[in-house]
Formats: C-alpha cells, structure tokens, sequence
C-alpha cells in the first residue's frame, strides 16, 4: 500500500480526461522525485486557475478575474455588428487563429443536450438574447459544432434571434460532421466561415 | 460478389483461420458446437456490423484472449487488450475489383477500477471508416431457422430484420437510422422532462425537426423497398406453393403519410396501400405536422409515440395474417419465400448478387422445399452453408459442393477418406 499523500494525488490525476492510471503513477513519482519548483509552480497554477480566472460579463469568454470584460469585448478594433456564436472559449481560439474574424463572439458554455439535463436555461442564451436587445448587432452567426446537438442548439436560436430583427447565418457545411470546431483545421474553418448561409 | 479470401482470429471458438473461398458452395459439417455458425457469424458481421446472435459484442473475442488480457492487466504487463479480428476479401462484380474489408473488436482496459471498453473498428481496403459508411460495400443475406421470428415474433423483430436488409441496399440508410434514434432519444428525455417539470414545449420544435428530417427518410426506403420485396417474394412463394398461396407484405407505418378516405371502414387487410407515388419532402412536412397535433398527448405521456420506431410490417397469405394465424409448414416456407426475394431484390438493386449463408436451414424444410431451396442455391455465386447432417443433401449436391469438416474451431478443406 502506498502513503496516503502519493496514492491521493494519483487518484486526483486519473479522474482527468485521458489520463489512465499508469500514467496517473508515472506523473505521481515523477512529482515527487523533481525539485520542489516544480511542484510548486503546478499548484500554484492549478489554484490561480480557479481564483484568478473569471468570465466575461459581456460574452462568457475566459478572462482575468478583476475585470468585467475580456480583450476582445473591449477592443475598439472589433466590429460589435457581428457576433459569432460558439460552445466554448476554445472555439474562440480556433477562429482567432485564422485571423480573419474582426467581429465579437458569444460563448453559450455548452449545447443543449435533454439527456444529460442541459436545457436553454442552462446555457448562456437569455445574456445573448438581452445582448442583441441592447441594439448594435446586425448579424449572428451560429457557430456551434456540426453535432447534432450543435445543430439542435442552432435550430433552437434561429427563431428568436430572427425575432429580434437580425440576420442569423450558419457556419457552411464542409466541417467534418459530427466533428468539433476546436480539431477543425485552418482552411476548412476558413471556409465555412467565409461560405456561411443565412438560415432557412 | 463472393468471397475469395476469410481470416479469422480470436473469434468465438476460432483462434486462428486462414481459408481461400471457392466460389459457388461451401459445406461446412461436423458435430454441434464446433464452429460452423461462428463462421457464418462472421461473415455477416462484415455485412451487418452486427452480431445475429449477440448484441453484446464482446461475447464474440474469444474467452481464452479475454482471460489473457485480463491476467497481463492484473499482472500490470504488456497485452492487456484482447482483439477480435475478421478480415475478407471479396470480389465486387459490380466495380470488378478485389476488395479488403476488416473488422477489429478491440476490448480494452479504461479507468481506475478494472474497466473495460470495447472498441469497434472498421477498415475497407486498408482506410478506416464509419460503421455508417462501411456498411453496402459487403452483401449478405442470411437465412437461419429462428427467423421465422421475422413473422411470428413482435413488431422489433421485423423493424431489426427491415433495418439490417435496408441498410446494405440504400446507402444513408445506415446514418439516417442511427441519426434518428438519437434524435428519438434526446426528444423523449426532454418529453419527460416536460411532463414531469413542465417548461416551454417550443423546446421540442428542433428534434421535431430533426425526427422528420431523418424519419421521412427512413419511411420513404421502407415503402419503396417492401413494395419491391413484396412483389419478388409474390412470385417465389407463388411457385413455392405450386400456386396455393398469395403472399402478401404489408407495411403499416406508425407514422401513416397516405392520406387513406374512408380508413376505418375498409378492412385494412384487404385494402393494400399504395404509398409509392410519395415524395420524402412531403412525409417530412406530414410527419412534422403530425408531430405538432401529437405533442400535448406526447407531452403528458411523456415519449414519443410516433414515427418509425413504432412501424409494423405484416405477413399475409390469402389475406390471413401469418403472424397470428400461420401454421408452422406455412411460416416456415413464407420465410423461405422471403429470404429469396431478398437475394432477387438486392440483386436489383444493387447490381450484386450477395453471398448467401444458411445455417442448419434443411432440417426444417420439407423434401419439396428442400428441393427447391437446394436447386436455388446451386444457381447462385456462392453460398456457405451449414449441417450436423450431410444426408439432409442429396449426393449430386454434395460431390458438387466443397464439403468443409468443422472441428473444435478448426475448419478442415481437404476430405480424409
Ligand atoms: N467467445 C467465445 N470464446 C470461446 N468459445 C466460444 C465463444 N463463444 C462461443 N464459443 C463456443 O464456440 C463453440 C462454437 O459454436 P458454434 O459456432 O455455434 O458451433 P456449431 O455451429 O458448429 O454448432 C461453442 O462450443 C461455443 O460454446
Ligand atoms: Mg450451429
Ligand atoms: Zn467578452
């Protein structure tokens, strides 16, 4: 049996996604072997993770807890016109990569999925909607995952972001189906963000 | 199209084989428990992606591998994955090329606590695919005794039977299928969330869409490919019963897209429907407005009560319905008469003749049908076919065949006199 310490951090390392309980050993004794730094910097980082990120009080994105807004809501270099609408704050990163994006973005923080219990309400739908109330904004683009969940979300908002006066597209077909923006690669998100389509 | 090449490993009983197929047929005997049908098995799984005996697919890797892979996890070595393995080469007389298809059962250890997964994978010519995608490029048809389930079980037996035969003739059949059943699942979820919280039913409109989007499909192949099938299995039955019987197949959609006057007057047996003039569009816009008029029952019910999932497909012979009323000789050749109109249809449809498999099926067949079935048989490009008993088959049958012996997971092809 080991001491409790060790065999804690080993169980807390297996419960990450993709981390099995070889490797969950393997990282264990290698922490415990390595100089004190670097321990330290990981526990540091895992606790600032929670205490010192917040999220945009504007579109959901992640942001330096203290601040109201992230970098992008504030610049005055976007355009407030258009705004993207993903599931998560990777899905930001993806499109910031390609660099051809210049409008601001809505993070829902996930899709609706009735089987797992996630319904509009659970997501960021009503801050969008108000958003959008708040004038300025011409065009939404849906840009959930081709999932069918990603799908279901899109088709849910479609009706009442049309209710509210503004042009709502979908990101084009092309992305692999069933696939996820985050993997999607350069050109291809490239494409289906230039190639979007207005909602029927 | 017919087989040239089959290896197994770790399949059932099987540990390792490796067998050049002849064309036309294939015996394969020997005692109970040997072999014969886990063969079979295999060979429709590249055709099915299913089990037709198991749908817990981990029955199908071998138990010694199992233990194996086991007794490495528990002694933290290397080999803790156990794996199925099914590889094929067929000939397509369609597109003239020699084609690889592969299948990988893979069982594997996951988490902290003695999980296992199993993992399905699936490579056609060397490049992996998609369940859904892989799924047409290998026909089969597949005949064993219990299908006389088809006819005489409940109504999940002949949507299995009219799912597995759709899916290796339409191609999105397969994805519309599995896209639909999600779709089902998630509505019902959020049905039953409705009727026990209550909330704002507009939360339905996206599956409904998605339900009638993948739903009109799947009603638009059934109609087509019943009404195809029907009309071949009319033909074989008739010559079957030496003209006694008119077979009929009626299908009787959950989801009922024909506007049918007058409905509940006419006796529904009697009044065939024909609903192939239908385009898919308009069953999606019927099935969608159907789904609007059903949603305060389905709300309060709780699940979805129309659509596919809910279809019925029926067997008549002289308008008496076999699934309630058939005797056994009568179930038995309808079936017969089914699994060769199978064969013809596919055959249309496809432009490939599909292997044919036939697992113990003389035994239960009279010596008319027999006959019949056996001069069939001997007509076709290649079919594998299995018995405990050679003299169910009449000489000429079997000095024509390749007579296999199947013994302890060893399958034999040279005769020891
Ligand atoms: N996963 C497995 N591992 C090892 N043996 C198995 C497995 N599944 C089934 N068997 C055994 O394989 C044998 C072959 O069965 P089967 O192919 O039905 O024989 P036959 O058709 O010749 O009567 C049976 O004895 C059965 O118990
Ligand atoms: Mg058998
Ligand atoms: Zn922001």
């Amino acid at each position: 049996m080991l001491p409790e310490p060790i065999q804690n951090l080993i169980f807390a390392l297996e419960r990450l996604p993709g981390i099995g309980p070889k490797t969950a050993s393997r990282l264990a004794f290698y922490l415990l072997r390595a100089p004190e730094e670097i321990s330290g910097s990981l526990a540091e980082a895992l606790t600032d993770l929670k205490t010192k990120i917040a999220f945009c009080q504007e579109c959901f994105n992640i942001t330096v807890a203290g601040r109201e807004r992230c970098e992008i809501c504030e610049s005055g270099q976007r355009d407030g016109s258009v705004i993207c609408v993903v599931e998560e704050p990777l899905d930001i990163l993806s499109i910031e990569r390609i660099g051809a994006y210049q409008g601001k973005y809505h993070v829902l923080q996930g899709v609706i999925n009735p089987i797992e219990g996630i319904g509009p309400d659970d997501l960021k739908i009503r801050p969008l909607l108000e958003r959008i109330r708040r004038g300025g904004v011409l065009e939404v683009i849906l840009a959930t995952d081709p999932t069918m969940e990603g799908d279901a979300t899109a088709q849910y908002l479609h009706p009442r972001l049309k209710a509210l006066g503004v042009h709502v597209t979908r990101l084009a077909r092309g992305l692999p189906v069933g696939g996820d923006l985050e993997y999607a690669d350069q050109n291809t998100l490239l494409r289906a963000l230039s190639g979007r389509q207005e909602m029927g | 199209m017919y087989l040239t090449h089959l290896s197994l490993t770790n399949f059932r009983n099987i540990a390792r084989l490796d067998l050049d197929i002849p064309r036309r047929v294939v015996l394969l005997t020997g005692a109970n428990a040997q072999g014969k049908t886990s063969v079979l098995e295999a060979i429709y799984f590249l055709a099915a992606f299913a089990s037709f005996q198991t749908s817990a697919e981990r029955q199908l890797i071998n138990t010694l591998a199992v233990s194996a892979a086991a007794e490495a996890e528990r002694a933290k070595d290397g080999g803790r994955i156990a794996v199925a393995r099914i590889v094929a080469q067929f000939r397509d007389n369609q597109d003239q090329r020699a084609h690889r298809l592969e299948v990988r059962l893979v069982l594997e250890p996951v988490g902290p606590v003695n999980g296992q997964r199993l993992r399905k994978e699936v490579l056609l010519d060397g490049v992996k695919r998609q369940v859904n995608d892989a799924v047409g490029h290998f026909n089969a048809v597949l005949f064993i005794p219990q299908m006389s389930q088809i006819i005489e079980g409940g109504p999940d037996e002949r949507r299995r039977y009219l799912n597995l035969t759709l899916a290796q003739v339409f191609p999105g059949y397969a994805h519309a299928l599995s896209a639909y059943t999600k779709a089902i699942e998630q509505r019902n979820a959020l049905l039953k969330m409705l009727s026990e919280r209550g909330g704002d039913a507009d939360q339905l409109e996206p599956w409904d869409r998605l339900l009638a989007e993948h739903g009109s499909k799947l009603i638009h192949w059934r109609i087509q490919a019943i009404q195809e099938l029907e009309r071949e299995a009319a033909r074989v039955h008739h010559r079957l019963t030496r003209g006694a019987e008119v077979l009929r197949l009626a299908y009787d959609p959950a989801y009922d897209p024909s506007p049918r006057p007058g409905r509940q007057m006419s006796l529904k047996m009697d009044a065939p429907v024909d609903r192939s003039g239908l385009k898919r569009e308009e069953i999606e816009k019927g099935f969608l407005e159907r789904l609007a008029q059903a949603r305060p029952e389905e709300i309060a019910r709780g699940v979805t009560t129309v659509g596919p999932h809910r279809d019925e497909m029926r067997f008549l012979a002289n308008s008496v319905d076999l699934g309630d009323y058939g005797s056994r000789g009568q179930v038995r050749t309808a079936l017969l008469s089914l699994k060769l109109a199978e064969v013809e249809w596919m055959k249309t449809r496809t432009g490939r003749t599909p292997v044919l498999l036939l697992d113990e099926v003389l035994a239960e067949l009279d010596l008319q049908r027999r006959a019949d079935l056996l001069a069939y048989v001997d007509g076709t490009e290649q079919a594998l076919l299995t018995t405990t008993d050679l003299h169910l088959f009449t000489p000429e049958f079997v000095k024509d065949a390749n007579v296999w012996e199947v013994e302890g997971g060893v399958v034999r092809t040279q005769k020891e006199e």
